[in-house]
């Protein structure tokens, strides 16, 4: 085995964890900088990890996205193929008329202009991207900021809307503290608790909607951990089934991130009453 | 007749004349067709959400994200080259590298440290076989295989697919060391592919 040989495996031994993103900076450096020298091996193996990495999805517990999802996304796409069809009509208009002589020359001058002033614009482009950069920052936080009050004005709603199921969970227990579900067709599920004990570790509280049908199996939704003084919301915007379909809601501890199915007793059981 | 093995397949160009459905949807929406765009959409945003709701254990930003994701493939659909892989791995790609900058933004702001800004590689090709194994089957398998591994080692490779940590990161959260971490990581994903690989 030569030198390159030798480099080369010792790249190849890190490209599973390069396309897992789990390599401390310096050797993420060195991989990506031994790539961009064109290794084909190296090239076919990151191909390969990137797809075995890409795998590793289906470990996440199955959950649907809302309908309304669905529909502003579609909404969206509808309007901006409608302008985009209209743009071509109009271009294909224009690009039909006659340009006289004279458009040309102002067409030359123009661009010679541009030209004259490339370079200051490369400069001046520099700075709006420096400038663009912290106000992306600026606006994801606002975003962030934006969708906490969201979803706290929700959880209002659904907490005060009269047509809400409310659900009591109790725990076996007595120690502990009952829980407060409310559950509403449009608006979604919270779950609320005060002064539960964070389980131990890593590990996490999830919610199970428990179905109606005979024999169906818990359905897994999301996980939450208490916070210093024992407090959680827990909003479950779209659950899986409209409350119909739902015999009770039960909370069990989990390995942080969720299980796929429940993997203790749980320790709270709410029946889900009414519709 | 032997069943040719999977990766191999893998690596065998493919003949141009046979269009994976996803292939022929991404090239209806390079022309800004809506159908095709629902298509996609319907097929792949069950196994999407799921990844970033996962990963961001919030289903209103999950959503967002979601959305983000959808947007930008039906905005920029040519930057998605089907000559260079499948394109679930490709669009799963993006979504969790949209939710991991989510979900470090968050931490950054919690915390207010700015040590976690480094960004995952660039999504580039991956090798294709999608369809040798259909959905539901391939998530109970790759859920086996990792269930088969050390409960520590699947976390580890837990940990730095949902949570996007380091090595490093992974061996101080499970005070092991980390020429350990590695090898659980390195292994585990090797293993991982070898039932993959018998699977198909």
């Amino acid at each position: 085995m030569n030198g390159s040989d030798q480099i080369r495996d010792d790249f190849r031994e890190l490209i599973e964890a390069y396309a897992l993103g789990a390599l401390d900076s310096e050797e993420r450096a060195a991989v990506a900088a031994h790539l961009a020298t064109g290794c084909a091996e190296c090239t076919a193996a990151l191909r390969e990890a990137q797809w075995l990495v890409s795998q590793l999805a289906y470990l996440a517990p199955e959950a649907l996205p809302s309908d309304m999802l669905r529909g502003r996304l579609m909404q969206t796409a509808r309007a901006e193929a409608a302008i985009a069809r209209s743009q071509t009509r109009s271009d294909s208009t224009a690009s039909k008329s006659m340009i006289p002589v004279w458009m040309w020359g102002a067409v030359a001058a123009a661009l010679l202009f541009a030209l004259y002033n490339a370079h200051e614009t490369r400069v001046t482009k520099d700075a709006i991207e420096r400038t663009r950069a912290s106000l992306e920052e600026q606006i994801q936080l606002q975003k962030e900021s934006a969708r906490q009050l969201a979803v706290a004005r929700r959880e209002a709603l659904i907490l005060t809307d009269p047509k809400s199921i409310r659900i009591s969970m109790p725990s076996a227990n007595k120690d502990l503290p009952v829980l407060q579900a409310s559950w509403n067709r449009e608006l979604g599920l919270v779950v609320t608790g005060q002064k539960v004990p964070k389980p131990s570790g890593n590990r996490t509280l999830q919610l199970w909607l428990i179905p109606k049908a005979p024999g169906a199996k818990p359905e897994p939704s999301l996980t939450v951990r208490p916070d210093a003084d024992g407090k959680f919301e827990l909003l479950v915007a779209n659950p899986p089934d409209s409350s119909g379909g739902t015999k009770a809601l039960a909370i069990t501890v989990e390995p942080e991130g969720g299980s796929p199915q429940p993997t203790t007793t749980p320790i709270w059981v709410g029946a889900v009453a009414g519709k | 007749m032997k069943q040719p093995n999977v990766f191999l397949a893998v690596f065998t160009p493919s003949d141009s004349s046979e269009v994976s459905p996803d292939a022929a949807l991404v090239r209806r929406l390079l022309q800004r067709d809506v159908s095709a765009f629902e298509e996609l959409y319907d097929r792949h945003s069950r196994l999407v959400y799921a990844l970033v709701l996962r990963i961001l254990q919030q289903a209103t930003t999950a959503e967002e994200v979601v959305q983000d994701v959808f947007l930008q493939l039906w905005r920029n659909t040519a930057q998605y080259d089907g000559s260079r892989g499948p394109f679930v791995p490709w669009l799963l790609a993006i979504a969790r590298n949209r939710a991991l900058d989510q979900l470090r933004l968050k931490s950054e702001r919690q915390r207010r440290r700015e040590d976690q800004t480094d960004e995952l590689p660039p999504v580039v090709a991956i090798p294709d076989f999608e369809g040798s194994l259909d959905e539901k089957r391939r998530a109970t398998r790759v859920r086996e295989l990792m269930n088969s591994l050390n409960p520590q080692q699947r976390r580890a490779i837990e940990l730095a697919y949902f949570e996007g940590l380091s090595h490093s990161e992974i061996a101080n959260a499970l005070k092991e060391p980390l020429g350990t971490v590695k090898s659980w990581i390195r292994n585990g994903l090797l293993r991982l592919k070898e039932g993959l690989q018998t699977a198909s």
